[in-house]
Parts: C-alpha cells; structure tokens; sequence
C-alpha cells in the first residue's frame, strides 16, 4: 500500500468515528432523562406554553426528520441554535475551544518541560535518591485526583499566598501576543496570563507529566541497555553525546506518539480542571449544556472534542508511518 | 506576585475595543490598574466616589434577551441593563421604575404612567410604543419570540399605548396585576428588536438600565459600564464585572482572595471560613423561596389527611434548620410566606412530636405503610441532605418505614411537570420560588385542582382561591387567602419544611445588603 493510499485510508476510517460520534450524541438526546423544554420553560408553564416551544425548538418533528435536517446542516456547517441562549451553536463553541487548547497545550508544555529531563536522569542515575524522587513523584502524580490537586493549588498558591489568581482567564496568550505590538506593557500581560494558567496547566498536566516521565525512564533504560550504546562506549563517545544525542532520540518516538494521542485527551479531559478553574473552555460548556439540558451546544462540543480526538489520531499515524514505513505495509 | 484582578485585566485588555469612548469619561481608563485588588482601585476615571465591584454567582446567562429566558441567574444578569415598569425595594416592596405612577381604571385594567426623559443606552428616547410592543413581546406568541415568560404578566387582551400612558386590558380582573408588572415584564425598544435577530439580541443589549454591557462573554463574563444618562441619577460602581462558578469552594476562593466583591449560595458547610476570615463576611436574607416535601393527595397512605398531618409530626424541621442549614432557614407551616400578600399569623407550624406522629398514622389505618421520597440533587440548598434527615426521622417511627431516593433534579421535574396527576412522584422534594410576593402565587400552580403542579385536589380550596381571584376588595382578597392557607396547612399536601435563605458572601471592602428576591444590584453597593 502506498503512502498516499495509507493516509486516505486513515482519513476514512476517521471520518466514520466522526459520523459514528456525531450519531451516538444525537441519539442520546432521546434515551436521557430530562425534557430540554424543562430547562426552557418555567416549572409551572402551561402545557400550551410547552408545546409552542416545542414546536418553535422543532422538537415535535420525527426523530428521522430531526436527525437528517442535523446531519445536512452539520455538514454545511451549521451545529444548530441553542434555544437555551438563542445563539448560533457555532460561535459558541468555537468561541470556547481556543481557552481549551490554550490549556492542554500548557498541561503539555508543563508535563513534557518536567516529564523528560526527570525521565533521563531517574534512567540514567538507577537506583540514587534522584530516582527514588522521581518514582514518587511519578506515583504520586499518577494518584492524584486533579479536581483535588486543584484545589489544593488555589488554597495554597492563591488564597494563602496569593501568587496566583483563583480562577477564569481574564487574559488569554492572544493578549500576551497582542501586547508585543500593542500599548500594554508586554512584561505585565505576561505575568497576568501566567498568573491566570499556572495553576490549571500544572493541575492538568500533572498525571500527564508522571506518565511521560515513567514512560521516559523505561524507554531511556531499555535503550542504554541496547548494543549500539555498548558499541559507541566502546569507540569513546562522551557520555553525555550517548544519552543524550542516541539513547533519548530513540526514546522519544514511543513518548512522541503518546504525547500526541495525549493532547487529544487533555482537550476532551479538561472538563473536571475547568469547573474547578473557572476556566471558560469546552468542558465547562459541556458540564453547563448538560445542566441545562442544552442538547444542541452538548451536541456541538463533544462533535468538536470527538473531532479533535480523531484528528489527532489521523495526524500521528501519518506521522508514524512517515517515520516507519513498515507500519503502511502491516 | 503575579496575581492579576480580572476586571483590571478585562478592562486594560480590552479598552481598544469595548468601551469606544464617545464621551472620553470612561473610555480609556483602567489600564494601568495591575495591582491584583478588584475592590480598592477603580479610580481610573479619576471621579474617587466610583469603585469597580466583582459579583461571582453559580451560574452564568442564558443569553441577554430579558425576555427569553425564565431563570434567576439570566434576570440578575439582564437585570443590570434593562427594567420594567415597576420594581421591588429590599424587602420585596413595589417601587417606581420606567412608570411613576400606576391606577385601576374604570373596567379594572391597569394604566401606568411612564417617566419622562428616559433614554435607551443608543439615547433613543423610551415610548409608550416601545412599552406595549414589549408587553405583547411576552405574552403574544405571534410577536417575535415564544417567551417563557408568557404567563408572568398574567392574560392580557390589549395593550393600548398613549400618550405617555400606557393601559393593560387583561382578561377579566386581575387582582395581582401591579405584583405580576413589579417583577416582571423587562422594556425593550421596539425598532432596536426588529432590526436584529436572536443571536445578537442574546449577545447584545439596549435597555434603560443602571448598567451598560461592554464586553459579552458568554457563560464566562459579562463586563458593564455605567450609563452617564440614566434617569436614576449617579451609578456609584464605575465597572461592574459579573462572572459565574458552578464550584461553591471556587467562588469562595476567589472572595477570600479578593478577586471579587459578592459571591452567591455560600454553602452552610464554608460559612465559617468567610466569616473567619479578614476580607470578608456573610449576608443573608430570607428568600421568596420556599422548600417542602409534596404528598399526592390520591394515593396510598398519601390519601389519608391524618396520614399527611403525621408526617408533619414527624420531621424535625427546626433541628434540620440548625444542623443542615447551619440556622439559614426559617420554619414553615403554610404554603405562603410571612413577607407575602395573604400569610396568617394564626397558623402555627406543626410541632415535632413523632409520638402524635405515630398516633396520627395508627387512626390513619395505614401503619406499616413503606414509603419513598424523591429529592432531587444539588437543586436547592442542602437539598440531599435536608431530605436524608427528613427520610430518617419518619423511618424512625415504628409504623412508617420510609427510603430516600436521589433523583437528578432535570428527570424529577420532568415527572413533577406532567400534565397527569397519575404520572407525578408520589411523595418529593421540591422548592418554590414566589417572585411576585403574593400567596395567591403559590396555592394556586401547588395546591388548587388545576394547578401546573398540583398534588392536591380540594373543592373548598378551589373555591377560596376562585374567590380571592374575582374580588376587586384587596383587604377581602387578603381574607380568603388566609382562609387558604388554614385549610392548606390542615389538608397538609405538603410537609411544610421551611424558607429558604439567600446567603451571600461580601468583601469587607463594601457595603451591600442583599434583596430577598434573589436579584443583585451592585448599584446600591458603597464603598467602605
């Protein structure tokens, strides 16, 4: 199989779980509990009442209409009207995915910027105190509950001592790029955000950071242990050059896949990190749109979510077997 | 330290772009303002009177159309920016608005006189045309939006604009018609609504209220301004920032960090990490809302009125109050509260004393009855918990056993809300809230035959309330609603828990008392 053939098949098969999702969430609307004209309604409308609505939210029409006229406006682009805030489904997700993105990419950034060097050093220093350290820490991140870490952080760093701010994002990265070129004080912006997504990054990428670094270590002793490390001690290489320049770049392929699938994960994951947060992004439109029972906008971010997933998902394999074309022939 | 003030941040950030500064007052301040205290800067217009103050609730808007919606969250939020003709003081009092003056007429309609000189936040000026166009937006489904409002106002056939006038002909006599306007009924301007769709009604606003939206974030943070012209005079606050946290700790965070001023429904359990705390204090109020166990009056044991009356017996809603509530309640024995129009002071609520309890249920022919209550979850305050301590002190009587049984509140009141009595659960918790401070508001959508809600089926009740409805005679009005409310309290459809309270906690860098009618306004706050 080509390289070209492997990637449209891929793309296909990605594009099926997305119809698959965009079903399964359409189809969920009808087996939860809970009338969606309850949440617009007050308690004691009158049945008149609640039958305009539902005729004006097109709830009265066969579930086959309502699910074909979903899927021919989804693919124009259309994911619908929230009759809960009578705005276009589009805007508002759109509108919160790039706070979430923002977040997973700083869970990232803070999970891989520890993750790794401690991953190296644990592998390359077995069995000292480092090691130790790091396996607890590992451990103990892997243990933890990030809804209780969070709050934890802001009791600490927040309320104690006031470092960090509680929650919400009252400036977002686009300010701090803004503030490059605009009046405000660039140094100033750039504080403001770190002070705004510390604290989330940190609590979200913390299970993250122990599972790279756990991944690290394993892949970074399986490596030293290999021949071609024996080979280049033997012609004299420094040290540092083996580690560093050898082992680690062959540890970091397994690790770049699973930062990859986890990306994907932390955009669908924030949802507890966010409510505790504050943070304005998808998962707390996913948990306010259940609340409310605003399936439409429910609708819309799990079909981002799940797109995400999937194109993450797409983009690693390709990349893989770019990497490794054995991986297209298998 | 990089603890950074959110509504600094808003306002710096966004001052290109939000506040377009027509008049230079306002416009282009606040951007130096990077010293992490929301409360104690805002002297960024150079006018020292005016401070900026934070409100963090537990929910945010569904949107800005004020007459779209039916929640408390949405009316607080659209409540800053747009008024109706008449409003409520504190205490639920009914105060001027946009009319100075309101009358019966004649064939008892209703006439209000509209305030002159008062402005729409474009400096259109407000019209008698603009009031009924609003009016008739609520109530006629053939004007713009099925509202959900559209049974506030009560059954309106006309509205007739005048000259600065405007009369309301409802449909036959409407003995609540000024409670129903005082709580109701948000003016929008006719032109401004027919320009636009939906989606930017919800995300814009135009009113002819004390606040004027600059920033729109929605379900994250509604930033407002305050309007130079409005026909209230002088709006202390020179930037109000509303934002929402659906974690209670997180609001209470943010209070004790000082990154807000009043945040809503402190939970009992963190009451004393506010109040112990140097920044801070609570504040609270008896709310309009009303929480009781419902009984339906046509089935087993429920059917028996001595059965109800001992399950009244039963509960020990004092000790509930103290040791859930932590004292945030006050009992009840009657549907309609002491601040509303027809509550009578004779009525004594039901003791606990689970011996008449047994007594009651022994002469009821039902002892050994097994019995469920359905509660929904984290609806009201201490809901679950209220419940479970309800539950238990019945089952503790040893002719009931009684099971307790968490419903999510959206499946609950999708039985509760059927048209059939028979599909309804047979005993659960439920809360009520009455924004119009007349009893007639609760007996009658809870208790009468006909009723959206009801779990009770009474002739004589029916007729008491029929009464209370057709009499022009307030003082004979008053009469038959605590005619009501006896005969409610003995037929014992519910078991009657307690009200509600509002708790809020306040930043020590203000002055603010709360409304019992849930709603926030931050332009009667002062600065300490």
């Amino acid at each position: 199989m080509s390289f070209g053939r492997f990637v449209l098949k891929r793309s296909l098969q990605g594009l099926g779980v997305v119809w698959g999702v965009v079903t399964v969430v359409f189809a969920l609307r009808f087996v939860t509990p809970g009338s969606p004209i309850n949440a617009v309604a007050p308690l004691d409308a009158s049945p008149e009442t609640r039958q305009a609505i539902a005729t004006e939210l097109g709830l009265d029409q066969p579930l086959y209409i309502q699910y074909g006229q979903y899927l021919f406006k989804l693919l124009q682009g259309d994911m619908g009207f929230s009759y809960i805030r009578g705005q276009e489904v589009v805007g508002l997700v759109f509108g919160r995915l790039p706070a979430t993105v923002e977040l997973a990419l700083a869970a990232s950034i803070v999970a891989i910027a520890l993750s790794i060097p401690l991953g190296v050093l644990s592998a390359t220093r077995r069995n000292e105190p480092i090691d130790y350290g790091a396996t607890l820490l590992s451990l103990g991140g892997i243990s933890t509950p990030n809804f209780w870490l969070g709050i934890m952080l802001i009791l600490v760093f927040a309320v104690e001592f006031n470092v960090f701010n509680t929650s919400g994002r009252g400036v977002d990265v686009g300010d701090v790029a803004l503030s490059l070129v605009g009046s405000e004080p660039f140094f100033g912006t750039l504080l403001a955000w770190l002070a705004y997504i510390t604290l989330p990054a940190i609590a979200l990428g913390t299970y993250f950071m122990a599972l790279i670094t756990r991944l690290t270590r394993s892949g970074m002793l399986d490596e030293l242990s290999k021949g071609y490390v024996q080979a280049a001690r033997a012609k004299g290489l420094p040290q540092t050059l083996i580690r560093y320049k050898h082992a680690l770049r062959n540890t970091l392929i397994p690790v770049i896949t699973v930062l990859g699938l986890q990306l994907g994960t932390l955009i669908g994951g924030a949802v507890i990190t966010e409510a505790v947060f504050s943070w304005p992004g998808l998962g707390t439109l996913v948990i306010e749109s259940i609340n409310r029972r605003d399936w439409p906008v429910l609708q819309g971010s799990l079909i981002v979510i799940g797109t995400s997933f999937v194109l993450v998902n797409v983009l690693v394999d390709t990349v893989y077997a770019y990497l490794d074309p054995q991986v297209v022939n298998d | 330290m990089l603890t950074y003030a959110g509504t600094a941040a808003a306002v710096g950030l966004a001052g290109c772009s939000g506040n377009g500064g027509d008049d230079g007052s306002s416009g282009d301040d606040g951007s130096s303002d990077d010293d992490g205290s929301s409360g104690d800067d805002g002297s960024g217009n150079g006018d020292d009177e005016r401070f900026e103050i934070g409100v963090t609730m537990g929910q945010m808007d569904s949107g800005l159309d004020p007459q779209d919606h039916a929640e408390t969250n949405t009316e607080i939020i659209t409540g800053q920016a747009y008024e109706g003709l008449m409003d409520r003081d504190k205490v639920g009092g009914i105060v001027e608005s946009l009319a100075t003056d309101w009358e019966r007429t004649d064939d008892g309609n209703v006439r209000f006189t509209l305030r002159e000189d008062v402005s729409f936040h474009n400096g259109d000026a407000l019209t008698a045309e603009d009031v009924a166009y609003s009016i008739r937006r609520i109530v006629d489904d053939e004007v713009g939006i099925v509202s959900p409002q559209s049974n506030d106002l009560g059954v309106i056939d006309e509205v007739i604009a005048g000259d600065g006038e405007v009369t309301v002909d409802f449909e036959g006599f409407n003995p609540i018609a000024f409670q129903l306007f005082a709580t109701n009924g948000e003016v929008m301007q006719q032109s401004w609504v027919e320009e636009n769709d939906g989606n930017y009604i919800n995300q814009n606003t135009n009113g002819t209220g004390p606040f004027v939206v600059t920033e729109y974030d929605s379900g994250n943070e509604v930033v407002y301004e305050p309007n130079d012209d409005y026909w209230g005079g002088d709006v202390p606050v020179d930037e109000l920032t509303m934002g929402a946290s659906s974690e209670s700790s997180t609001r209470v965070n943010r209070l004790l960090a000082e990154e807000t001023d009043i945040i809503t429904n402190v939970p009992p359990q963190e009451v004393s990490r506010v109040e112990e705390s140097d920044v801070a204090g609570i504040s609270s109020v008896p709310s309009a809302r009303i929480i009781f166990l419902q009984m339906r009056y046509d089935v087993e044991p429920f059917s028996s009125q001595q059965f109800r009356q001992a399950m009244n017996y039963a509960v020990d809603v004092e000790s509930i109050i103290e040791n859930v509530l932590n004292g945030f309640g006050t009992i009840t024995g009657q549907p309609t509260l002491e601040e509303h129009v027809g509550y009578n002071p004779d009525i004594d609520p039901y003791p606990y004393d689970p011996d008449e309890a047994e007594r009651l249920v022994e002469e009821s022919g039902f002892a050994g009855a097994e019995i469920t209550l359905e509660t929904p979850i984290g609806r009201y305050l201490g809901d679950v918990e209220i419940a479970q301590a309800a539950a238990s002190q019945i089952d503790s009587l040893s002719n009931v056993s009684c099971e307790l049984e968490q419903r999510e509140f959206s499946s609950l009141v999708q039985d509760i809300t059927t048209g059939n009595i028979e599909d309804k659960p047979h005993f659960n918790l439920l809360g009520w809230g009455n924004a119009e401070f007349d009893g007639s508001q609760t007996i009658t959508p809870l208790m009468t035959s006909n009723g959206a809600l009801t779990v009770l089926e009474n002739e004589e009740l029916d007729e008491l309330i029929r009464q209370a409805e057709n009499t022009e005679d307030a003082d004979e009005r008053v009469e038959f609603l605590q005619e009501a409310n006896q005969l409610a309290h003995d037929l014992a459809p519910w078991v009657f828990l307690h009200q509600q309270f509002s708790v809020y906690g306040v930043s020590n860098d203000i002055s603010w008392e709360p409304r019992s009618d849930e709603f926030i306004d931050p332009d009667t706050a002062t600065r300490q």
